[in-house]
């Protein structure tokens, strides 16, 4: 048979093998089978030798081309195979309703997440965030707080103590006679952290809860600023509509002094049997006031040279609202569940 | 304190609305804590028992004619068995709504019809324990016919208002009524204490101990004892005093209405007519008014006769010279003591009362005269005899005067005031301003009334204005803050350390600070002691965080928190901890799947943390497996510590399961660096396989610095990841799989090179570890 014949019929042998070859692996075999060390191209190949030398060109040449055509061919196979399996694929249909499960995520406790959007919102006002020790003597809890002792307010805070001059703070206000004894004025500040009161527990009240301080002194210091600072912070941690009022109140720290109550999330406002408000339209959360010229003494600044504003917020009742917690104990029960909802 | 709105209405007048009321309260600084509402009561009027008969058919019932003003008498039958001719009593018309739902219909008893019905106190809503047993008395000259329920204001509701620790002043019906005067524009009508005084009634106080500031004493004779008026009895009751004579009476009705506590004394029962207030003998004993026994000692202030104690001072009278039935004569003690040394006592006797309440806060001195001056004029509308009053001890001061510069009120509150509303505000709650005009500057002089003892700084001023002028005028602002002089860095590195155990799919916990002693001693260490537990669950500070996270029983947990050590001085440091646990079994005894995941973590940690990656070592620490426990480190510093628990903690915290732990202490945290980016070098890298036998001693570690110390800057990574223990390698060795990648930065590394590189390698291991090439 005539090369040319010889490679027509390989070709033609070849399209046939390739319609049944299903997948890659019987068209790798088809390849070796053909274009293969051994294969038949190899063997057609081989005969060239028994040919005069001046048919050799031409037959190398023939053979070279009749490769090439093999070579698309099993390209187009493979190409057919590759479409195949796409077609495949796309027949594919899962049940995307089973199993809705979220992954679990690392995340913050939300007492953390609460204190960092806090925080977040000073430190974008240029206040810095400190952090103090939980043990503290008397002197930083009381008495450079204007609260010496045998005054009535001391009883207010049933502390636990590991000293007779040294407790767990009861407060995060020592960390305001810290800061301002490291620091001249003006200082702008916020303390989050972890305060002790000899509460029992219950649903409303844990021994151990977390506080914010926040404390700005310095020349022109006003009570509309601390005003305009919590009114920023409300509508960071419970969104743009909060407003903030203040009742006046006593604290042996601040003068004026007063509660502050921010628009109840729970109902907007709007009271009329709101549980998280009780009606009223407003929760109050934390106390506040104009340091007293008494601390600022304390600790070597001029009162009639600067004024300042302090607050103080509980961490857990600004997260109860927040997340719309019952249950103060939520908080260090640590239950996935309760953990993983507020991920 | 409990305040009737029925009393307040006797100094000021209000607004009917409650809710006005205690709005107006909340924005002064007194929160209402609750509204007690009256049952709903009507029909209800004085009647006069004009014959009072035997029922003809039933021995138990009487029948009364009540005269209740109207032409035709009722004929009422009643049970009650203190029903006697000529009383005034509260008489149910037809129709009228009693207490508890009642209604009154037309009835008839035993064949009479019966017109209605007597009335007791508790079916007027009042304490039933605390007025007559049966139908309540009203005073004889009640105007008959007149409604009871609006005569004695039983339709008011009653408030809990809560009075913070400075304002004692507010602690009484006219403070209160002072403060609601003034913010609704009105005026106070300050009760009556003109009296006439009876010439003699010589009276001595002596006064031994400095805690008693000022006592003023009076003397009372021709005394009646006996029931108080109606009107008297319903206050108090409704203001939660039992009301027991109208002379004790008038005492509680003095200190709840003017804030100033009094004690009266049977004088006659005082043992040398006179009185000394000193320090408590030792082991002395007194019996209180309630019948209680307690044992003295000389830190407790006491006012005795000659003989004895008559009175716990602040606390509570002696049941020696009790006020009864028989007294004719009495003593009136009117003092101020030390605030802290009632509080005192009244702790170590666990005694308070509510003279102590007021007593333990700065009562003004002055307080003492009007107190003894208002009882005096009520005992005097009782018939009794009151001498001219003696004061013993310190005058009261002179009202003090409080400067207060008007751009101070701008200063502080932010905005401006008129002078005119300034001097407004401050006049209407009592002081007296005069404004000096000196240069520029508006200074007022504020004469402090006597009750406000709280204020004596120009800030405590500013605070009336603003309480007046109202917290809302505070105008919200941002305020200026410059360039900031202090770090947040500890806040910073919680947050970095928080968030890169988040990303690495931890999930943060909170736990209790406080813990039992079960907890240390089963961890087997000390702990800070808490010297006034409330239980003993909380007795002892947490010394780790680990316990804790150990009984949560939880995969992949972290906390970060304080823990506290005591070393002669308590040590406080912030540690992070992160936790793994399973309960799937260990594969092979030289290695352990899960501290590997729990190194990386923690490598991981480290790097992102700090921005720099740890070195680690084989090291030994309590808590955690003697054999499976690493430090990583930086520059030779401790930066955390990673391994499996201890199996016996895992015992004695029944973990069931396997536990792997890592701490931080997160003051060895370095600050962070920032990363420098170094660019992959353009030309291929070489990699080698070795397989080499060392002791089991040899650490990963080890080799590695060993490679990358001889082929300084080739070796780009060096990593043993593989490692096997067997009958191959022998006794006391141990196979480890290492592989090297090679590159250089500035051409292709021949195989040439890599096999010099490979012999400096092998040559260095051999000599340095005696590291060999394992065979076949
Ligand atoms: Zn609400």
């Amino acid at each position: 048979m005539a090369l040319h014949d010889q490679l027509s019929a390989l070709a033609a042998e070849l399209a046939s093998a390739l319609t049944s070859a299903s997948d890659e692996r019987a068209l790798e075999e088809l390849r070796i089978a053909y274009l293969g060390r051994s294969g038949k191209i190899t063997e057609i190949r081989r005969g060239i030798g028994k040919l005069p030398p001046d048919e050799r060109p031409t037959a190398g040449k023939s053979i070279n081309d009749a490769v090439a055509g093999l070579e698309a061919q099993f390209a187009a196979a493979q190409q057919g195979i590759e479409l195949r399996k796409l077609d495949a694929e796309l027949e594919r249909t899962l049940d995307v309703t089973l199993w809705n499960v979220p992954a679990p995520l690392g995340s913050f406790h939300p007492i953390r997440k609460t204190i960092d959007d806090a925080c977040t919102y000073f430190v974008r006002h240029g206040f810095a965030v400190l952090l103090g020790p939980e043990v503290d003597t008397t002197r930083h809890n009381f008495d450079a707080l204007n609260i010496p002792p045998d005054h009535p307010a001391r009883e207010g805070f049933d502390s636990f103590y590991l000293r007779p001059d040294l407790l767990l703070r009861p407060h995060t206000s020592p960390m305001q006679i810290r800061a301002m004894e490291a620091y001249p004025p003006p200082i702008a500040i916020v303390v989050p952290g972890k305060c002790y009161r000899r509460d029992a527990v219950d649903a409303r009240h844990l021994y151990q809860f977390n506080q914010i301080e926040g404390l700005q002194v310095g020349e022109g210091i006003h009570f509309g600023h601390l005003r305009g600072m919590l009114t920023g912070m409300c509508r960071e941690l419970f969104g743009p509509r909060q407003e903030v009022r203040f009742r006046p109140s006593f604290f042996p720290f601040t003068e004026p002094s007063a509660e502050i109550d921010t628009t109840c999330p729970g109902c907007g406002g709007g009271g009329e049997s709101c549980r998280t408000c009780g009606g009223s339209g407003w929760i109050e959360i934390g106390g506040s006031g104009m340091v007293h010229p008494n601390v600022l003494r304390a600790v070597g600044y001029d009162p009639d040279v600067v004024s300042g504003w302090a607050f103080g917020c509980g961490i857990e009742r600004l997260a109860m609202v927040r997340y719309d917690i019952g249950d103060i104990r939520e908080f260090i029960w640590n239950e996935p569940s309760f953990l993983e909802q507020l991920a | 304190m409990r305040t009737p709105l029925a009393w307040l209405r006797d100094y000021v007048d209000l607004p009917a609305e409650t809710q006005a009321i205690v709005e107006k309260l909340a924005m002064l600084g007194f929160p209402v804590e609750a509204v007690d509402s009256p049952p709903p009561l009507s029909g209800i009027v004085a009647g006069k028992l004009a014959k009072v008969e035997k029922h003809p058919n039933a021995d138990r019932l009487f029948v009364c004619s009540v005269d209740i003003g109207a032409q035709k008498p009722l004929t009422i039958a009643t049970a009650a068995t203190n029903v006697a001719q000529g009383q005034v009593v509260p008489v149910a018309t037809i129709g009228a709504q009693l207490a508890g739902g009642l209604k009154i219909e037309p009835r008839t008893m035993r064949g009479i019809a019966s017109e209605g019905m007597l009335v007791s106190a508790n079916e007027l809503g009042l304490e039933a324990d605390w007025f007559e047993d049966g139908i309540m008395q009203l005073d004889p000259q009640t105007p008959l016919g007149s409604d009871v329920v609006k005569l004695f204001g039983l339709d008011q509701d009653v408030l809990e208002v809560e009075v913070t620790s400075n304002r004692v002043d507010a602690m009484s019906m006219l403070g209160l009524a002072r403060e609601l005067a003034a913010a609704f524009g009105t005026s106070v009508r300050e009760p009556d204490s003109a009296v006439d005084y009876a010439a003699g009634g010589e009276f001595s106080v002596e006064i031994e101990s400095p805690d008693c500031k000022r006592f003023v004493a009076q003397r009372v004779s021709n005394v009646q004892v006996r029931t108080a008026k109606t009107a008297l009895r319903v206050r108090l009751a409704l203001a939660g005093q039992r009301p027991i004579s109208n002379v004790v009476d008038i005492s509680n009705f003095v200190m709840l209405e003017t804030g100033q506590p009094l004690h009266f004394y049977d004088y006659e029962r005082l043992a040398g007519r006179r009185l000394i207030v000193r320090d408590a003998r030792d082991g002395e004993r007194v019996k209180t008014l309630d019948g209680i026994d307690y044992t003295l000692a000389p830190r407790m202030l006491v006012i005795a006769d000659e003989q004895e104690t008559q009175c716990l001072a602040g606390l509570k009278g002696a049941a020696a010279s009790e006020v009864g039935p028989a007294t004719r004569e009495i003593a009136i003690e009117a003092a101020n003591f030390t605030g802290a040394r009632v509080r005192r006592m009244g702790s170590e006797l666990a005694l308070r009362s509510d003279a102590s309440a007021r007593h333990e806060k700065a009562l003004p001195l002055a307080l003492t005269d009007v107190g003894a001056a208002r009882a005096a004029r009520l005992l005097v509308d009782e018939g009794a005899t009151v001498y001219a009053p003696h004061g013993f001890g310190q005058a009261a001061p002179a009202p003090p005067i409080v400067a207060l510069r008007k751009r101070e009120v701008r200063r502080l509150l932010g905005y401006e005031l008129e002078s005119a509303e300034i001097a407004r505000i401050l006049e209407s709650l009592g002081f007296s301003v005069r404004e000096s005009a000196v240069a520029h500057d508006g200074v007022f002089e504020v004469e402090v009334p006597l009750w406000r003892s709280d204020v004596t700084i120009e800030a405590d001023l500013v605070e009336e204005i603003a309480r007046l002028a109202g917290y809302d005028r505070v105008v919200a602002a941002i305020p200026p803050t410059g360039q900031q002089a202090i770090a947040s860095e500890a806040y910073e590195m919680q947050r970095r350390v928080a968030e890169t155990l988040a990303m690495l799919g931890y999930r943060e916990v909170a736990t209790l600070a406080l813990q039992p002693a079960s907890v240390h001693q089963r961890w087997g260490t000390n702990a800070v002691e808490i010297a006034n537990p409330l239980s003993e669950d909380q007795h002892y500070m947490r010394f780790s965080l680990i316990p804790a996270l150990l009984q949560l029983r939880q995969d992949k947990i972290f906390e970060i928190g304080d823990v506290f050590g005591d070393a002669g001085e308590i040590v406080e440091k912030t540690h992070a901890a992160f936790v793994r646990r399973t309960t799937a079994p260990q594969a092979q005894s030289w290695s352990d799947e899960q501290f590997v995941a729990l190194k990386a973590d923690a490598i991981a940690f480290v790097r992102r943390a700090t921005g720099r990656l740890p070195d680690v070592r084989a090291a030994k620490h309590h808590g955690w497996h003697p054999g499976i426990c690493a430090e990583l480190t930086l520059d030779g510093n401790t930066i955390a510590i990673a391994g499996a628990l201890d199996p016996r903690l895992g015992v004695q915290f029944e973990t069931d399961g396997r536990v792997h732990v890592a701490q931080v202490d997160l003051a060895a945290l370095p600050a962070p660096v920032v990363p420098r980016y170094r660019a992959p070098s353009r030309y291929p890298s070489l990699s080698r396989d070795l397989a080499l036998v060392v002791d089991l001693g040899v650490s990963a570690q080890q080799i590695e610095t060993v490679i990358g110390g001889a082929v300084d800057g080739l070796a780009r990574t060096i990593r043993a990841f593989d490692e096997y223990h067997g009958p191959q390698v022998g006794a006391g060795k141990k196979s480890l799989a290492v592989r090297i990648v090679m590159q250089r930065d500035d051409a292709t590394m021949t195989d040439a090179e890599a096999d010099t590189a490979i012999e400096k390698i092998l040559g260095a291991l051999k000599s340095e570890l005696g590291a060999t090439l394992r065979s076949g």
